[in-house]
């Protein structure tokens, strides 16, 4: 059809100049151009920025740099242990995410009588602002007063004296559960999606054949929910990698809860370094480029060949 | 076809962005040719009489009122010039940032800025206040003397003291005998009935640590600005002696997690005999579950020191890119003097920074404590004075938080922070 239509107008469009592609390039070049404006241009800038030292003494004072801001973060002890706290709260909290999500997602999607309460009553967290979240636990994990205390010491439970976010390894920990708390349901809510999609008489054809619910859950439903799965941890696995407000709220980045961002932050908004701020962020921006590009290369194939084979 | 064409559109597109990334910061490049700091910009005190145009105040939310009724009072009394109130947000901050944003960017908006005592060095250094140090000497003595002196950076005064603040120690009169004198009887008696304060990892426990470190008799820097002096003998003492208080309990451990709003808390529901915070707490005090069972006192003294503590408060400055910077001085002229001085410790709570202010009489029945307050004000010192105290009030808490956790020796911890300090003095 399209190539009788095209001899047919050739002539007409002759005239006007354009083919019908260099239209459709014109017209989305508006739209391309928005986008480059408010992303690649920021991104770009903050790169020239990072390659340059700005004085905090005299006013405008600036000189190239070249690498020296990248050399002075990735020398410095402060940004390994950054990078090391960031992908361990990644890593644990979306894997529980993931395990919890999944669970309840799998409650959601059966048939029984105020399921559809549930499922408002099960997306609060999630609706909730994340610094709202973190005051929440805050106070929650306060030392004499807070909650999580007071219950521990009422069930003569171990732990009622232990200062949850002015220690060590419990400050992440309370992070990591503020995280899980208010991300699951989002978790949840993707993998649902994923489940509706599943069709009936797969797991007919299952019963038929005798098997068991466990091993219709792990040879029917795993392998056809694996698309929403690797869709879920890849928003899940960026987000959680510029975690921010949870840090800065809860302990201000003390006792081992310092992440990229919010060591980012301090160096280029309360120090005003912005020279090395900016190389921090774009030294971020980068971690969680190659974590995106490496789920897409491992995963994104994956999605295709799964799509290819349904 | 296609795709090469597509692409071709994209790499042009991203060319033109690309130039202008370039030139957007070829521009800061550009004004580097300027070298001495600050802006060159001064204001002398008979400036005020050439007062007109309108011009906008830009300080932190107005909780009580009190800020729009002097734009009010000044609006009746000045035809010439009108003034504007504009609102930031409540956090310190955020109102720097929404400050700092603006003067990057030159704008004309704000024309008098309320400035937290710290940030002096910095707008100083960028060239974004002017110098209004003839108008400081001109009525000099009316000002209790630090809050003079938390205007002051190079020499030169480059802001109006509006309001001040400093720390007091408040206590449980049902469990201490007497009005305590030194720290370390407070820290004695606290063994039993321990003491809160700012412990957790930010700007408040520097405050708190260098409190102590001042009444010691030590320093942050020498008094050029040049040497790091924070790990003399009297810092060893004074942050072992705050060690000591967490390790032996004097101070619980959930002090290292507190910031004003928590030791309050847990002073008000009886879990530390002692409290160190801010004069705000009185008020609050007054109707708290403790009502009726605690008082109020300057920081004590150091054994064998003296007293002092560390002057906070907000200090007016004019913006260098101000379109009536007359006006702006006229504005700040008139409030800060002794009518608006009463209406704003009266309505605000926060102490007032002429000497008289404190001796008036409504001031007195608003602030009981103001005889304290005046004496808490008039020990205090400034923090150290620099364009990078942000990276030297971390280099301080972190180390401190570092020891008082027990993770670090106060020796080492000090020996950092002096390094980290000293790196910082060499920012560019």
């Amino acid at each position: 059809v399209a190539t009788v239509d095209a001899t047919v107008s050739r002539p007409r469009r002759r005239r006007s100049g354009l083919s019908e592609r260099r239209l459709a390039a014109l017209m989305i070049s508006p739209s391309l151009l928005v986008i480059l404006l408010v992303a690649a241009y920021p991104i770009g800038y903050a790169i020239w920025l990072s390659l340059n030292e700005y004085s905090v003494r005299v006013p405008g004072l600036s000189r190239f740099a070249g690498l020296k801001n990248y050399r002075e973060a990735l020398t410095s002890s402060e940004f390994w242990s950054a990078v090391k706290t960031t992908f361990l709260f990644t890593g644990i909290s979306v894997s529980l995410e993931l395990v919890i999500g999944l669970a309840m997602a799998l409650a959601m999607h059966e048939a029984f009588k105020g399921r559809a309460i549930l499922r408002t009553v099960v997306l609060v967290p999630w609706a909730i602002l994340t610094v709202v979240t973190a005051m929440t636990w805050r106070s929650i994990f306060s030392p004499d007063l807070g909650f999580a205390n007071t219950v521990l010491r009422t069930l003569h439970l171990p732990g009622a004296h232990v200062v949850w976010l002015g220690e060590s390894p419990y400050a992440l920990g309370v992070m990591i559960f503020a995280d899980v708390w208010k991300t699951a349901p989002f978790m949840a809510l993707l993998l649902l999606a994923g489940l509706q999609v599943i069709p009936e008489d797969v797991y007919d054809a299952a019963k038929v054949d005798g098997a068991t619910a466990w091993q219709r859950f792990w040879h029917v439903t795993l392998p056809l929910l694996r698309p929403a799965i690797l869709v879920a941890l890849i928003f899940r696995t960026l987000d959680a990698l510029r975690v921010f407000d949870l840090a800065f709220v809860l302990t201000q980045g003390a006792n081992g809860t310092e992440t990229l961002s919010l060591y980012a932050q301090q160096v280029l908004t309360d120090n005003r370094i912005v020279g090395l701020g900016s190389a921090l962020s774009v030294l971020t921006f980068g971690i969680v480029m190659i974590v995106s590009f490496a789920y897409i290369y491992f995963v994104g194939g994956n999605i295709r060949t799964l799509a290819e084979d349904t | 076809m296609r795709p090469r064409r597509i692409a071709s559109v994209f790499l042009a597109v991203a060319t033109v962005i690309g130039l202008a990334a370039c030139g957007g910061g070829g521009g800061g490049g550009a004004e580097g040719t300027t070298t001495s700091g600050g802006s060159g910009k001064t204001l002398s005190a008979s400036d005020a009489q050439n007062a007109k145009g309108n011009i906008t105040w830009c300080i932190g939310k107005d909780t009580t009122g009190a800020f729009s009724q002097m734009v009010k009072l000044y609006n009746q009394q000045s035809s010439d010039s009108q003034a504007k109130l504009i609102e930031l947000p409540t956090s310190a901050d955020q109102q720097r940032t929404q400050q700092v944003q603006r003067l990057r960017a030159k704008s004309p908006e704000c024309d008098v800025l309320g400035i937290d005592t710290i940030w002096t060095a910095e707008y100083a250094s960028q060239g974004w206040i002017y110098d209004v140090s003839d108008v400081i000497n001109s009525r000099k003595s009316d000002f209790i003397a630090s809050t003079v002196d938390s205007a002051k950076y190079n020499g030169k005064y480059w802001a109006v003291p509006f309001n001040t603040n400093a720390g007091f120690l408040y206590y449980r009169t049902d469990e201490v005998q007497s009005k305590p004198t030194t720290w370390q009887q407070v820290y004695n008696q606290a063994k039993s009935d321990h003491i809160v304060y700012q412990g957790a990892r930010y700007e408040g426990l520097t405050v708190d640590f260098l409190e102590l470190l001042y009444s010691a008799g030590g320093k942050v820097l020498s008094d050029d600005g040049k040497t790091v002096e924070i790990d003399s003998p009297e810092a060893q003492d004074v942050l072992t002696f705050m060690a000591n208080g967490v390790k032996d309990g004097a101070a619980p451990r959930s002090v290292l997690t507190y910031m004003e709003q928590e030791s309050k808390d847990a002073w008000f529901n009886g879990k530390a005999a002692y409290l160190r915070n801010w004069p705000y707490v009185y008020a609050e005090a007054k109707t708290s579950p403790i009502k009726g069972k605690w008082a109020i006192t300057t920081l004590p003294k150091w054994e064998g020191a003296s007293a002092s503590g560390v002057i906070g408060g907000y200090n007016l400055a004019i913006s260098a890119y101000s379109k009536h910077p007359e006006a702006a001085l006229s504005f700040v002229d008139f409030v800060t003097q002794p009518k608006q001085q009463v209406t704003m410790a009266t309505k605000t709570s926060l102490p007032p920074v002429l000497t008289q202010t404190y001796d008036n009489a409504a001031v007195k029945k608003a602030l009981p404590f103001a005889p304290q307050l005046r004496a808490a004000v008039q020990q205090a010192k400034p923090r150290p004075i620099s364009p990078v105290y942000p990276l030297i009030s971390e280099a301080i808490y972190k180390n401190v938080y570092s020891a008082l956790q027990g993770n670090t020796s106060p020796d080492s911890a000090l020996k950092k922070a002096k390094s980290q300090i000293e790196s910082a003095l060499k920012t560019f």
